[in-house]
């Protein structure tokens, strides 16, 4: 956890020489808007048939082929504890490259651009609010829009029931 | 120079040059006058040393440069090969690898000098007698924690001084003061050693001064220290006064001291005399000033143990003939000949000929396959050459005389099973040798020949490979298993009466199982066959005994050729496509509903005589079955070693060749799937295993 916001304070520091710029991919999710970190994207590909692996907790939805390599996928929904997924022609599968489990897929409703967001203008928060385990460990404000950004670590972490 | 992108070239050509001397040794040891073979060891040593220098490994550098010596001697005739002489080129073979492991994972060779050997090998240069090592010196790597072959009790005697310190200590004597070494030892026990190791100073403060601490204080502070150090201390109070203020702090397991006498000081000779001393670098000793140099080297070995290696610095290669490469190369530009034939063919208007382009198209992948398949092969040579000189070592440690006969080391295995499969078969090997062999004076009486003959076989086997050891040994005593296992309540007296012998002999593999008499450092201890077959399975292997008492036993590994690609049957169970591996399945059967029977609330079904239990594919894998229940089923017959099993199946595919792949570490596998595969159309199959399933 310390890992990835020190990783992302170091790459922040580096880009700070540039133009102090972090790059978001910003994906719809229901209302909500959240970004993701560029850095821990691999690919984005369009929904495909996903293979249903028994035994697994609910938000993992199976496997898929990724140009010959089967990447586990994952409901984001589900995780965060939103309904279902209705997979509609937008719902894509954003490919995270994580350091030790390899890339892991993650299903959207949908992927709507790439933003720069300054240091300054992303608020972090605390991680752990009323107990509960966030999903989120800053909001970054892009013109009048609120943007939820996604900390990937809490994300991916396997759930502990 | 920097020389870190040829580490691997070195390590690669350094285990094949000590392999070759191993062998070499081997051969020079039953033929001592072989010129051929003096000469390939000699090459084989310059070799190795050029590269170690070259490198920067001055203490491999230096151990080769002394064992070259050696034969050059002995190839100019100036000295004779005797059997001690063997012994020692052995110690000096175990030390390189050292170097060569620790080099492998840390990228330095360690800090063992291996002056002991040095010393052996000169004395066989000098007088051609070879003395006997001292115990603590033995080529094992700790000796050189502080100053090579330190006595435990005087190890105040083998610390680096500096000028100054030695000035001070004289300086103190002079005066009338008393100078201690006190080497405190922890207990092993002990959890916080620097907290001890603080109280230990501090006690010892009070009675005088600490001038010098090995490691330095600083290091102790930071626990590196293994477990124990030694301090140089000026006190006015009497020796037993100090130690006892060392020895109160509780968890310290042994408190040495002794006034300290400078000219036993090794680092004193070397001030007062400017003379090469023990330090690590003995070479460089001579060049740089003696002081300089012992202010590095005395806290470095206390450091350099702490440090654990994480991953091995060098990764993992395999060594591919060239020819297997070209065949690569021409497949891969076929392939793109018919890339390009098709592209060309779908833009004509008739689409001529694209079948045909699609055929060959196939016919190139197909062979691109097993060409890949086949760069990930080696011959298990790299692995079993080391065994004739395990064998050797055994046969002396063990007293027993025995001959390892090898065939088929030319046989080829996937390069994970190969590195994998080295620690089985040493530990059959060893079994065969210490459980098996009887000895000499048995073998007589038997009427065998005195030497026991060990046998390893590799060959191919269709799509595997098997590898058998075999001995002409004693056999197993069945009677003596049965009765062991009884004793440690495996089985029951009546459960005994009822097994065949091949179920009592397997019982052999069971975790603590070991029938030895007397437990050796060879074998014996339980802890073996069990892991043999674990590790064997894991590979998606099998292992069998065949024994007869009183004339020997043979272990049978069978190994599939490669772990990537399998033969497998496609099968649809609730709609979804499973692969199961074809090795296991015995028949595919269709089975009525009225004949499922339920025996202790089992579904069984007796098929030909043999009542075999039902397993549901669909409550397992949690999926509605598409089967209606007054319809027939289609069954798949599995089978793991006696055991078998039904899997009640919804439809057949059909028989394909599968590349198994992961399911990713994300997903903690389910102990009943070992992978995935990726079919023609794209779509991903989970790949059942039917053993975890039974």
């Amino acid at each position: 956890m310390d890992q990835l916001m020190v990783n992302n304070q170091i790459v922040s520091s580096e880009k700070s020489d540039l133009l102090n710029l972090t790059q978001y991919i910003v994906i719809n999710m229901g209302e909500e808007q959240f970004g993701i970190d560029i850095k821990y994207i691999d690919n984005i590909v369009r929904m495909q048939r996903v293979t249903r692996v028994p035994k697994v907790p609910a938000y993992l939805k199976g496997v898929i082929n990724l140009r010959g390599e089967v990447v586990p996928v994952m409901s984001l929904r589900l995780k965060m504890g939103l309904e279902e997924d209705v997979i509609t022609k937008a719902t894509r599968i954003i490919i995270l490259k994580l350091e030790q489990e390899g890339n892991v897929g993650i299903i959207v409703d949908e992927v709507k651009e790439v933003i720069a967001l300054p240091e300054e203008s992303i608020e972090k928060l605390a991680h752990n609010r009323n107990g509960k385990v966030s999903y989120i460990n800053a909001v970054g404000k892009h013109g009048e829009e609120l943007i939820s950004l996604l900390d990937l670590n809490t994300i991916t972490l396997e759930d502990t029931e | 120079m920097d020389v870190s992108q040829y580490l691997e070239i070195f390590l690669d050509e350094t285990k094949e040059h000590l392999q070759n001397l191993n062998t070499q040794i081997l051969i020079l040891e039953s033929d001592p006058e072989n010129e051929n073979t003096i000469n390939e060891i000699f090459r084989a040593a310059h070799s190795l040393k050029g590269m170690a220098g070259t490198m920067g490994y001055e203490r491999m550098k230096n151990l080769t440069h002394d064992m070259e010596n050696v034969f050059s001697e002995v190839r100019n005739g100036k000295l004779k090969v005797m059997p001690e002489m063997i012994d020692v080129l052995f110690q000096c073979l175990d030390a390189l690898e050292e170097y060569t492991d620790n080099i492998q994972s840390s990228a330095s060779e360690g800090t063992n000098d291996n002056q002991a050997i040095i010393d052996r090998l000169n004395a066989i240069l000098n007088g051609g007698s070879v003395p006997q090592p001292k115990k603590e010196s033995a080529p094992t790597g700790e000796a050189a924690s502080s100053g090579a072959g330190a006595d435990e009790e005087e190890k105040w005697n083998s610390i680096n001084l500096e000028e100054t310190q030695i000035r001070v200590i004289k300086e103190a004597q002079k005066m009338g003061k008393n100078v201690y070494g006190i080497n405190v030892v922890v207990q092993d026990s002990c959890i916080l050693k620097a907290a001890r190791a603080f109280l230990v100073f501090k006690a010892l403060e009070e009675k005088g001064e600490i001038i010098v601490s090995v490691p330095s204080a600083q290091d102790v502070e930071d626990e590196k220290f293994d477990k124990d150090f030694t301090l140089v201390v000026i006190s006015e109070q009497p020796l037993e006064d100090v130690m006892n203020a060392a020895a109160n702090v509780s968890e310290i397991a042994k408190v040495t001291g002794d006034s300290i006498a400078l000219e036993k000081n090794k680092s004193y000779e070397a001030v007062a005399v400017s003379m090469q001393t023990e330090a690590p670098k003995p070479q460089s000793a001579a060049a740089v000033p003696a002081g300089d140099n012992n202010k590095k080297a005395a806290p470095k070995p206390a450091a350099e143990k702490k440090q654990t290696p994480g991953k091995p610095v060098v990764n993992r290669t395999v060594r591919v003939d060239i020819e297997k490469l070209d065949v690569l190369m021409n497949l891969v530009s076929e392939l793109i000949i018919a890339k390009n034939s098709l592209v060309a063919a779908s833009t004509q208007e008739q689409n001529a000929g694209v079948e045909e382009h699609i055929e060959y198209l196939e016919s190139v992948t197909t062979n691109l396959h097993e060409s890949v398949m086949k760069v990930r092969m080696v011959p298990i040579e790299s692995v079993v050459n080391k065994f004739p000189r395990m064998v050797r070592d055994l046969s002396k440690t063990l007293n027993k005389k025995m001959e390892l006969y090898m065939t088929g080391e030319e046989t080829e295995l996937d390069r994970t099973v190969v590195d994998e499969i080295g620690d089985p078969l040493m530990h059959l090997l060893r079994n065969s040798a210490d459980h098996g062999l009887e000895s000499a004076e048995v073998r007589k009486k038997r009427g065998k020949p005195e030497v026991g003959s060990i046998f390893l076989d590799a060959y191919q086997d269709g799509n595997n490979v098997i590898i058998e050891v075999r001995d002409d040994g004693n056999g197993i005593d069945v009677e003596a298993v049965k009765s062991k296992a009884i004793e440690r309540g495996a089985i029951t007296p009546e459960q005994a009466d009822n097994m065949t012998d091949k179920e009592i002999i397997n019982l052999l593999f069971l975790p603590s199982f070991s029938t030895a008499k007397k437990v050796t450092d060879v074998s014996g201890r339980g802890v073996g066959l069990d892991v043999v077959k674990s590790k064997i399975e894991s590979l998606s292997g099998e292992v069998e005994v065949k024994s007869e008492l009183g004339v020997g036993s043979t272990w049978t590994i069978r190994l599939p050729l490669t772990l990537a690609i399998i033969q497998a049957l496609m099968v649809v169970v609730g709609g979804e496509k499973y692969a199961i591996a074809l090795g296991s399945i015995q028949t595919i059967e269709d089975i009525a509903p009225e004949d499922i029977k339920l025996v202790q609330n089992e579904e069984v079904i007796n098929l030909r005589g043999t009542v075999i239990p039902i397993i549901r594919l669909s409550e397992i894998l949690e999926v509605e079955s598409t089967t209606a229940p007054e319809d027939n089923m289609a069954v798949v017959i599995v089978k793991k070693g006696d055991k078998m099993a039904g899997l009640v199946i919804d439809e057949l595919i059909g028989q394909q060749e599968i590349v198994i792949k992961s399911l990713g570490k994300y997903i903690k596998q389910t102990k009943f799937i070992s992978g995935a595969t990726i079919l023609g159309d794209g779509e991903v199959a989970l790949i059942l295993d039917a053993n975890a399933l039974m």
